[in-house]
C-alpha cells in the first residue's frame, strides 16, 4: 500500500508565506530654522504622509519644548512623539535637580547623547533645534539620526530639504551677492522668506503642503503663525 | 529584652525611641577626631584649607592628600575618615563628567554636593532586591567649593547626607575653635588674598603643632583659574603675611 | 547622470530665453576639469544643455551637429528649437533599449521669437513647462531655488541674474556639480554668453 498524505496538493513545493515587519516608515515633510541676531525662526509643513497616502493634513512635527526652545523634527513621526516626550522628561529632572530650566545649548548636548544612546536602533528622526542661547542670541542645531550634531545660522531638512537649503543660503546667507552690505535679517524678513521656501517647496514635494506651521523664539516669547499652503 | 542603647547602636537603618540613629550620630563624631579642614567664600573665590598631621619626621608630608579636585571648577576639602572620602570624590568626578558629557556644560556646585549626599545616604541594607553597597555611613566630612553660574560657593556635606551652604565652615577636630574664630573675622567684603590669610591664621590657631609650609594646605577655587592647590612655596608666602 | 555630475537649467524671460550649466568634469567624486562644455549652440537661436554622461554628452553632441547640418542643407532653413526637440527626442528613443545616459534640455526663440524651453528624459519624453526646466544631479536644489526666484516675464539682464542665481546657489549643496558655471541669454537681437565664478570646492 502506498504512502500518501491527506494534505498533498498539486503543487510540487509547498513555499512558506513570508511576514515581514518593518520597524521603520518614513512620513515625509519638511522643517526648516533660521537663527537671527537676537531670535530664532522654527517652521515645519503639517501634512503627514505615508508613500502615496496623506495621513492628515495637520499634524504639526514642529514641537514647543518647556525649556523655550523649539524641536522641528522629520522622518517617522511615531519615534519623533516619543523622542520628545523623553525630551520633555529629562528637561523636567533637569528643572528640579539643578533648579534651573535646560539651556539650548545642554539642551543640544543632551539631544545628540540621546541619540547616539540608540546607535543600533536609532530613532528615525532628523531634528532641527532651535532656540535663545545664553548670551542672548539666537542658535540653531540640526542632527542625524544617530546624534551628529552642529550648530547653524539657518538649516533645512526633510523631504524638501534639497530644495530649500540653497535658497536659504541664498537669502539668508547672501551666498554669490556682491556689493551689499551682509547683515542679520528682521525676524519678519525672515517669517517672509520661510513663507517663500516651504510655497516653492509645495510646488515641486509631494510630501510638503496643507498648512506650514511657523513660531518665532524672542527672549519675549514665542510667536506661532499658521500659514495655508497649497493642498494638492 | 532591655531596650538598651547599645541595641539601637547597631542597626544602620533602625531609629531608637527617641527617634535617633546612633551609628549616623557616631560617624558625625568620628569627624571631629580628624584633622581641622576650613573653607572661605569670597566675592573673589572660594579658599579651602586643611591641617596635616605629620605623625613622624619619616612621613612624607605630600602624600598626605586632604584636598582633591573633582573638576577644573570644583576642589573638595576633608575631614574624618579619609578613606571614605575615596568613595565620595569618585562619585563626585563621575557626577560632574557626566554633567559635563551629558548637557555640555559644568555641573553646579549645589548639584554635585547633592550627588555626593545622595551617596551618603545609601548606607545600611538595599531597596528590595538590591544589594547593599555599604554597611555603615561614611565617616567623613566635606567642604566641597566651586564656582558657577551663581557665584563662588562652599557646601559643607557630612555623613547624615545633610548639605548646607556656608560663607565660611570648619571641620574637624578644632573646628568648635576655628568656626568661632571665623565668625568674628569673616566678613562678606573679604578678598580672596585675604581669605587665604585668615584661613591659616584659623588653622595656626587651633593645630597642636606650629603651622608650617608643611602641614598644612592651602587650594583656591576662581572664575579665572579654577581649582587650583597651592605649592609650598605658596602656601609659604601667604604664611608670611600671619605675622 | 551620478557618473560624471552636472546641472543644467534654462528659463523663459519676456521675448528671451536663458540656458546655463555648470563647467565640471569629473568621475564620481574626482574633478578632471573645471572647463568642460555641455551647452551648446545648434543655430544662432537653438541651444541644447547636456547633462549627463560625459561620453554620451559629446557623442550626442556630434550626432546632433550632423542632423542639425542635414536639416539646414536639405530644408534650406533653420531648424526650430520645437523642431529640434523632437529631433533629440527620436534620436534618444532610437536607443529605447540601450539609452544615452543624458537628459537633454532645449533653450531657444522659435521662428516668430516665441521663447521655447523643453526637457526630456533619457529616453525622449519632452516635457515643455512654462518657466523652467531643470536637469541633472543638482536638479532638486535648481528647482527649490527657481521656483522660489523665477517670475514671468523677465527682461534678458533680469533673467540672466535669475538663472545664475538659481544655478549657482544650487551647485553648491551639490557635491559634484558646480566648479564655475556658462550662461546664455538668448534674444532676437543677440546671444549673450557669460562665463561665471564659482566655489571651486
Amino acid at each position: 500500500m502506498p504512502i500518501t498524505h491527506e494534505y498533498q496538493s498539486a503543487s510540487p513545493v509547498k513555499a512558506p508565506v513570508e511576514h515581514r515587519f518593518s520597524p521603520y516608515t518614513d512620513n515625509g515633510g519638511t522643517a526648516l530654522a533660521v537663527a537671527g541676531e537676537d531670535f530664532c525662526v522654527v517652521a515645519g509643513d503639517t501634512r503627514q504622509s505615508e508613500g502615496y497616502h496623506i495621513n492628515s493634513r495637520y499634524q504639526p512635527k514642529v514641537f514647543q519644548l518647556s525649556n523655550g526652545s523649539v524641536l522641528a523634527t522629520g522622518g517617522m513621526y511615531a519615534d519623533a512623539v516619543t523622542l520628545v516626550k523623553r525630551l520633555e522628561q529629562r528637561l523636567e529632572w533637569y528643572y528640579h535637580q539643578h533648579e534651573k530650566k535646560m539651556s539650548v545649548d545642554a539642551l543640544a548636548q543632551m539631544l545628540s547623547v540621546i541619540l547616539y544612546h540608540k546607535r543600533f536602533f536609532p530613532y528615525y528622526v532628523w531634528n532641527t533645534l532651535g532656540g535663545i542661547d545664553g548670551n542672548g542670541k539666537g542658535c540653531v542645531f540640526s542632527y542625524d539620526p544617530v546624534g551628529n550634531y552642529e550648530k547653524h545660522h539657518w538649516n533645512c531638512t526633510g523631504s524638501a530639504g534639497h530644495l530649500i537649503q540653497p535658497f536659504l543660503d541664498n537669502q539668508i546667507g547672501f551666498k554669490h551677492m556682491q556689493g551689499i552690505q551682509r547683515r542679520f535679517l528682521t525676524p519678519e524678513e525672515v517669517v517672509r522668506i520661510v513663507k517663500d521656501s516651504f510655497t516653492s517647496a509645495t510646488e515641486r514635494d509631494i510630501y510638503t503642503g496643507d498648512y506650514v506651521e511657523i513660531f518665532i523664539v524672542t527672549a519675549g516669547g514665542i510667536d506661532v503663525q499658521r500659514v495655508p499652503l497649497k493642498r494638492d | 529584652m532591655f531596650l538598651t542603647r547599645s541595641e539601637y547602636d547597631r542597626g544602620v537603618n533602625t531609629f531608637s525611641p527617641e527617634g535617633r540613629l546612633f551609628q549616623v550620630e557616631y560617624a558625625i563624631e568620628a569627624i571631629k577626631l580628624g584633622s581641622t579642614a576650613v573653607g572661605i567664600q569670597t566675592s573673589e573665590g572660594v579658599v579651602l584649607a586643611v591641617e596635616k598631621r605629620v605623625t613622624s619626621s619619616l612621613l612624607e608630608p605630600s602624600s598626605i592628600e586632604k584636598i582633591l579636585e573633582i573638576d577644573a571648577h570644583l576642589g573638595c576639602a576633608m575631614s574624618g575618615l579619609t578613606a571614605d572620602s575615596r568613595t565620595m570624590i569618585d562619585h563626585a568626578r563621575v557626577e560632574a563628567q557626566n554633567h559635563w558629557f551629558t548637557y555640555n556644560e559644568k555641573i553646579k556646585v549645589e548639584s554635585v554636593t547633592q550627588a555626593v549626599c545622595d551617596l551618603a545616604l545609601r548606607f545600611g541594607e538595599g531597596a528590595e532586591g538590591e544589594e547593599s553597597i555599604m554597611s555603615r555611613p561614611f565617616g567623613v566630612a566635606l567642604l566641597i567649593a566651586g564656582v558657577d553660574e551663581k557665584g563662588p560657593q562652599l557646601f559643607h556635606a557630612d555623613p547624615s547626607g545633610t548639605f548646607m551652604r556656608y560663607d565660611a565652615k570648619a571641620i574637624g577636630s578644632g573646628s568648635e575653635g576655628a568656626q568661632g574664630e571665623l565668625q568674628e573675622h569673616y566678613n562678606k567684603s573679604l578678598t580672596l588674598k585675604e581669605a587665604e590669610v585668615l584661613a591659616l591664621r584659623v588653622l595656626k590657631q587651633v593645630m597642636e603643632e606650629k603651622l608650617n609650609a608643611t602641614n598644612v594646605q592651602l587650594a583656591t577655587v576662581t572664575a579665572e583659574k579654577g581649582f587650583r592647590i597651592h605649592n609650598e612655596e605658596e602656601t609659604a608666602a601667604v604664611i608670611t603675611q600671619l605675622a | 547622470m551620478e557618473y560624471n555630475g552636472s546641472a543644467i537649467i534654462a528659463m523663459k524671460g519676456k521675448n528671451c530665453v536663458a540656458i546655463a550649466a555648470d563647467r565640471r568634469f569629473g568621475v564620481q567624486a574626482l574633478t578632471l576639469s573645471t572647463d568642460f562644455k555641455k551647452v551648446f549652440q545648434m543655430n544662432e537661436r537653438v541651444f541644447i544643455g547636456l547633462p549627463g554622461l560625459a561620453t554620451d554628452v559629446q557623442t550626442l553632441y556630434e550626432r546632433f551637429r550632423f542632423k542639425t547640418n542635414m536639416y539646414k542643407l536639405r530644408e534650406e532653413r533653420e531648424i526650430t528649437p520645437s523642431t529640434f526637440a523632437r529631433m533629440v527626442s527620436s534620436t534618444l528613443y532610437e536607443k529605447r533599449f540601450g539609452p544615452y545616459f543624458c537628459e537633454p534640455v532645449i533653450a531657444g526663440l522659435e521662428k516668430d521669437g516665441t521663447p521655447y524651453i523643453c526637457t526630456m528624459d533619457l529616453l525622449g519624453c519632452i516635457t515643455t513647462p512654462a518657466d523652467f526646466v531643470v536637469s541633472g544631479t543638482a536638479s532638486n536644489q535648481m528647482y527649490g531655488m527657481a521656483e522660489s526666484l523665477w517670475e514671468p516675464d523677465l527682461e534678458p539682464e533680469e533673467l540672466f541674474e535669475t538663472i545664475s542665481q538659481s544655478l549657482l546657489n544650487a551647485v553648491d549643496r551639490d557635491a559634484i556639480s558646480g566648479w564655475g558655471a556658462v550662461v546664455h541669454v538668448i534674444t532676437p537681437e543677440r546671444i549673450l554668453t557669460r562665463t561665471l565664478k564659482g566655489r571651486m570646492d
